[in-house]
């Protein structure tokens, strides 16, 4: 069964985390994931400047080890990603911004990828919110 | 078409469980997460015949007794869950 993913919270929430755990899950199941896309506070998990304490999970890293060790889709919604200051290169030459926060295997993106995902998958799985 | 309703927030702080055990179908289902756990304890879900489950980390990290009126899956099990429902909402 084909999964999309969609990741609403930042990396500190636990719903970030149960994203996490869940994808994985997914594909231990022997399902797909078409795509994972993260959205609103959902950005900041895909940063890679987050820095966790030490006596804490670092999720953002384990999202990246994720995404990048199973050659996922994993979008970030761009308008999301811009007003919250989770920038690539090119967008931040484009704002001519001095942070560049977002590099692979993230890919910034636009909502219809998101809508693109719902209508490539059998199930949409939304995380968000505690 | 059935519906396997997610709730992670707490039940005490907010009204997420109402609003969703009124739109519940006969075939839904819910499924509590995070401190949406804490919804074991609520006299809400008690006696409605609505299936429940909830993520067995969550319930047992808060010390949530499992009543016989629910279930505890763990992360497969969700997504055996989400497969066996036509559709998950989020009630993010």
């Amino acid at each position: 069964m084909k999964f999309a993913i969609a990741l609403y919270s930042a990396a500190h929430a636990p719903s970030s985390r149960r994203a996490l755990l869940f994808a994985q899950a997914v594909l231990a199941g022997g399902h797909d994931i078409v795509r994972l896309f993260f959205y609103q506070d959902g950005v900041y998990s895909a940063s890679n400047n987050i820095v966790a304490p030490q006596d804490e999970q670092d999720i953002a890293r384990q999202w990246r080890e994720f995404v990048s060790q199973h050659q996922l889709d994993g979008v970030v919604c761009i308008a999301a990603a811009l007003r919250r200051g989770v920038l690539d290169r090119e967008e931040a030459t484009r704002y001519q911004r001095s942070a560049v926060n977002l590099d692979a295997p993230w890919a910034l993106s636009g909502l219809g990828q998101l809508h693109d995902a719902i209508q490539d998958a059998d199930r949409l799985i939304c995380f968000g919110g505690p | 078409m059935s519906t396997l309703h997610v709730l992670s927030h707490s039940p005490f702080t907010d009204s997420r469980l109402d609003s969703c055990l009124r739109i519940c179908g006969a075939e839904d289902a819910i499924l509590l997460c995070g401190d949406g756990a804490y919804g074991l304890q609520s006299a809400a879900l008690q006696g409605k015949g609505v299936k429940v489950f909830v993520l067995a980390e969550d319930s047992q990290a808060r010390n949530l007794p499992l009543p016989d009126w629910a279930d505890s899956v763990d992360y497969p099990g969700f997504v055996q869950l989400s497969v066996d429902y036509d559709k998950v909402n989020t009630w993010l």
